[in-house]
């Protein structure tokens, strides 16, 4: 198992986020973790990524227990990224992908952290991009350069929040299709989604939360059930076929024609 | 920050490592002593090395006594004091992630001054000691009461700088208010930012912290990279942001400290000159830490020599540097800061 949560529980203050979350995730697969805003997403994140200590509960990863580890032991396990912001430095982005490796470096990255950093940027498919400022690249490019970021830490196990948030459709694809293959390649990826269509098409595996508990959670096959995601979100869904999947629209009636635009017909 | 050419950038970088050695040399040539010039110290010098004839030795030990006893160290404490003061200003804008951050604006040189003023006065405090301690009480409290579920905004810096350094200028006045006549005329001259009473003590009180904290600065030049990037971004790759801002923000109060508490009040140079040091080298720490060295120390030598040998009376450094960097700083303000959002900086 990469992933194991057992009975995670959390509040901020006196308002409870997780009231006992538990699943797991197989290793060398890409998973999403699917929610309504306020399910407890991004905080379940942050205590796999060891961000926040977990109060009750355990988090398991490869089998080590989180709460044991240092900061920089834990960094090589577990890859994080944070939703994106833009530094005020216009860092090459060389640079940028270069402190993914702090974790191993005493004071001055060497040889071996810059091969492994351009290694990342051409696994990602940007080597191009490696002198350029960081700051003036575009939404979908700064993520793939955080991804590389991720990459050259080298963690086995990689955590993505809405790492698709503020990406065009083509970007969407683009930065799915590589998380896909890196996890192909072994890694265990999980990534929080906000569209449950973008999981349904790609995801190996699916959790679904809500008000911080795991309503369910399995392989894709048990999880293409339109009944879940319409008791997860509370909006009446219809599924649409699509190839051996299927896609979920709200179900409502096409809005009727406004009067006036007739007079265009 | 604007592209510029790759040329531009090595003349200004080569500029930064080149020029302070045979800028120091110029200003030991130069200066307002009466009876001999720049020849007269020349051939002393070629003398002193045994390759030329020893001049007159009254002369000659006027022009040492010039030039090793009162110049010299001048020179020296300009670069240290120049140098301390933009390695500061470029650590704090990293670590604050914010371009606009100095000693100045955090409150570090006024809670210094304040504290060195005080061991002026007092004469039981250690000066630097003095001034360091209260240079971290001053950064300390403008983070703290610009903190924010652990961030603080370029605004929220610069009012609660504004804030702390107003009590610590405050304190500052009652000490002068306190102090005897003659001890309040050291403490106006030194706070205007004097390089005058330079002396081989104050360079011997200045060099230790200083030193150490070049050298602390010189060791986190890399991480001050990590850190630039966001405190999520710093634990994501293993290392501890707060752990990392302090090994940061001490060295760095040391040596801005230490440079108030020998030279007073030299103001801007922490805040302009690192943005200089970035348009050179670009925005990676690992060059700008070292080259920050150079390039401030130079500036400060520059400025000084001129401040002492251009007019017949002295005006006290920090005037001259206030009013060079000024107009550099108001156009990096109309040019990179507001235009935008103002996250397009150097």
């Amino acid at each position: 198992m990469s992933l194991d949560v057992h009975e995670l529980r959390f509040a901020y203050a006196a308002q409870p986020v997780l009231r006992g979350v538990s699943f797991r995730v197989e290793p060398g697969a890409l998973s999403a973790l699917l929610g309504p805003n306020g399910s407890g997403k991004s905080t379940l994140l942050k205590h796999l990524a060891g961000f926040l200590p977990p109060r009750q509960g355990r988090v398991r990863v490869l089998g080590r227990d989180l709460a044991g580890l240092s900061l920089r032991e834990r960094a090589r396990l577990i890859g994080f990224l944070p939703q994106s912001h833009v530094p005020v430095f216009p860092f090459r982005v060389a640079e940028v992908v270069l402190t993914g490796r702090a974790a191993g470096i005493t004071f001055l990255p060497g040889r071996k952290d810059r091969e492994k950093a351009a290694e990342a940027l051409a696994r990602v498919g940007i080597a191009h991009l490696a002198d350029r400022p960081y700051s003036e690249l575009s939404g979908g490019e700064r993520q793939l350069v955080l991804i590389a970021r991720v990459l050259a830490q080298e963690p086995r196990v990689f955590l993505l929040d809405e790492p698709l948030a503020h990406l065009d459709i083509a970007n969407q694809v683009r930065v799915v299709r590589l998380l896909k293959e890196l996890a192909a390649a072994g890694l265990t990826v999980l990534i929080v989604m906000h569209d449950p269509n973008l999981a349904l098409l790609f995801a190996d595996g699916i959790v679904v939360l809500k008000e911080g508990r795991v309503l369910r959670f399995g392989p894709h096959g048990e999880m293409a059930d339109r009944r879940l995601y319409e008791e997860a979100y509370g909006v009446a869904l219809a599924a649409v076929p699509f190839g051996d999947r299927f896609l979920l629209v709200p179900d409502a009636a096409p809005p009727a024609e406004p009067p006036g635009l007739r007079a265009f017909r | 920050m604007r592209e510029k050419t790759p040329r531009a950038r090595r003349w200004l970088e080569g500029l930064g490592w080149g020029a302070p050695l045979p800028l120091m040399a110029a200003a030991l040539l130069s200066g307002p002593a009466e009876g001999f010039g720049p020849r007269e110290v020349l051939a002393w010098a070629a003398a002193a090395l045994g390759a030329a004839p020893a001049p007159a030795a009254e002369q000659a030990a006027v022009i040492a006594a010039v030039v090793l006893d009162v110049r010299l160290p001048r020179i020296l404490l300009a670069f240290l004091a120049g140098a301390s003061l933009t390695v500061s200003g470029n650590a704090l804008q990293a670590l604050f992630r914010n371009p606009l951050v100095s000693p100045d604006i955090l409150g570090l040189t006024a809670g210094a001054a304040f504290g060195a003023a005080l061991a002026l006065t007092a004469g039981v405090l250690p000066l630097q000691g003095s001034a360091f301690a209260f240079a971290l009480a001053a950064v300390g409290l403008t983070y703290g009461i610009a903190r924010q579920r652990g961030g603080a905004s370029t605004v929220a810096l610069i009012l609660s700088g504004v804030i702390v350094s107003g009590v610590f200028t405050a304190l500052l006045t009652i000490v002068q208010f306190l102090a005897d006549p003659f001890k309040l005329q050291t403490i106006v001259h030194w706070t205007l930012g004097n390089l005058h009473n330079a002396s081989w003590a104050k360079v011997g009180s200045a060099a230790l912290p200083m030193g150490l904290g070049w050298v602390g600065l010189w060791l986190m030049r890399w991480r001050m990279n990590v850190i630039a990037l966001g405190d999520d971004e710093t634990r994501a790759v293993g290392l501890n942001p707060e752990k990392e801002k302090l090994l940061i923000l001490v060295p760095a109060t040391l040596v801005a400290s230490a440079s108030v508490a020998v030279a007073g009040i030299i103001g801007m140079i922490g805040l302009a000159l690192p943005h200089v040091v970035r348009m050179a080298a670009g925005p990676d720490n690992r060059r700008t830490v070292p080259l920050s060295l150079g390039f401030g120390g130079g500036f400060l030598v520059l400025v000084d020599t001129f401040s002492r040998s251009t007019a017949a009376f002295e005006l006290p450094v920090g005037i001259f540097t206030t009013l060079l960097a000024t107009p550099v700083f108001v156009y990096l303000l109309k040019t990179r800061f507001l235009p935008g959002t103002g996250r397009d900086v150097a």
